[in-house]
């Protein structure tokens, strides 16, 4: 999909569109698989929690308060990848 | 089952006449025609006279830059400098979308720094340019791709002098 056709679909609030092209980026081109990497993030960022570890809430709130959205943004396709790399299970033909 | 053909379509010939069908049903949209066309510069001396320079889309970088920004969801447009005397041990390689098995076995089999740099040293070729240049084929914004990537490396191609740049997407 090209930028433009993203664009659009913001515009026409094709959420469907926007959904299906963040699980083929996510799916290297496959939708199904998509999908599954994303519960698959969604996993492994719920499993370090349960024991409910000490966290730095402090760095959590500064940087959500202090960065920008992009940033935000840019951030968390990174951290569905450092889920999805972590988990063990690594789909993609190349690397990080 | 990949189809093939040797029939020729108008003054192209298309290996895979299903590719681009199967190419828009997966990412609509995808598709770009382009009405301006550059042609092909023809060489005006020998080979072994003439500078030549690699472009590549492989996400090949010399060790400690900037890693690609393999995660972006409408991709990366920067490009890396990687000096042709480079040994493969020097390089790394950052992308998601192709499989890097062999590359990481041989460097060479995307990215052929050491063979460039043989054929160079036979004579076949005149000499190599001070960099080669590398980016990620994983870019969304074909107007960006244009107007700030492919500008940026053709000037610094055109700045090193090269009478040569051989393309290989990865």
């Amino acid at each position: 999909m090209s930028l433009d056709y993203l664009k659009q679909a913001v515009a026409d609030k094709d959420t469907e569109c926007l959904i299906r092209y963040v699980r083929l980026h996510f799916g290297d081109g496959n939708e199904t698989a998509g999908r599954k990497e994303i519960d698959k993030a969604w996993i492994e960022a719920l499993k370090p929690l349960l024991d409910m570890p000490a966290t730095d809430r402090e760095f959590i709130l500064t940087t959500l308060a202090e960065k920008d959205v992009g940033t935000l943004a840019h951030l968390y396709f990174h951290l569905h990848f450092y889920f999805v790399k972590r988990s063990g299970e690594w789909i993609h033909d190349g690397d990080l | 089952m990949m189809e093939t053909s040797s029939q020729s379509n108008g003054d192209s010939e298309q290996l895979r006449p299903g590719l681009w069908q199967t190419v828009n049903e997966r990412y609509p949209g995808s598709m770009i025609t382009k009405d301006d066309l550059v042609p092909l510069a023809r060489l005006k001396k020998p080979l072994s006279e003439c500078r030549l320079t690699f472009v590549s889309t492989s996400g090949v970088q010399p060790k400690g830059s900037l890693p690609f920004d393999t995660v972006h969801p409408v991709g990366d447009y920067s490009f890396r400098r990687v000096p042709s005397n480079s040994i493969p041990d020097d390089l790394e390689i950052h992308q998601l979308k192709y499989p890097t098995v062999g590359a990481k076995k041989d460097l060479n089999v995307i990215f052929p720094i050491e063979r460039l740099n043989e054929i160079a040293d036979e004579g076949l070729l005149g000499e190599l340019a001070p960099d080669f240049f590398s980016f990620i084929g994983y870019n969304m914004d074909a107007e960006r791709l244009e107007r700030t990537l492919a500008e940026d490396i053709a000037d610094a191609v055109e700045a090193q002098a090269s009478d040569i740049a051989l393309l290989a997407p990865a």
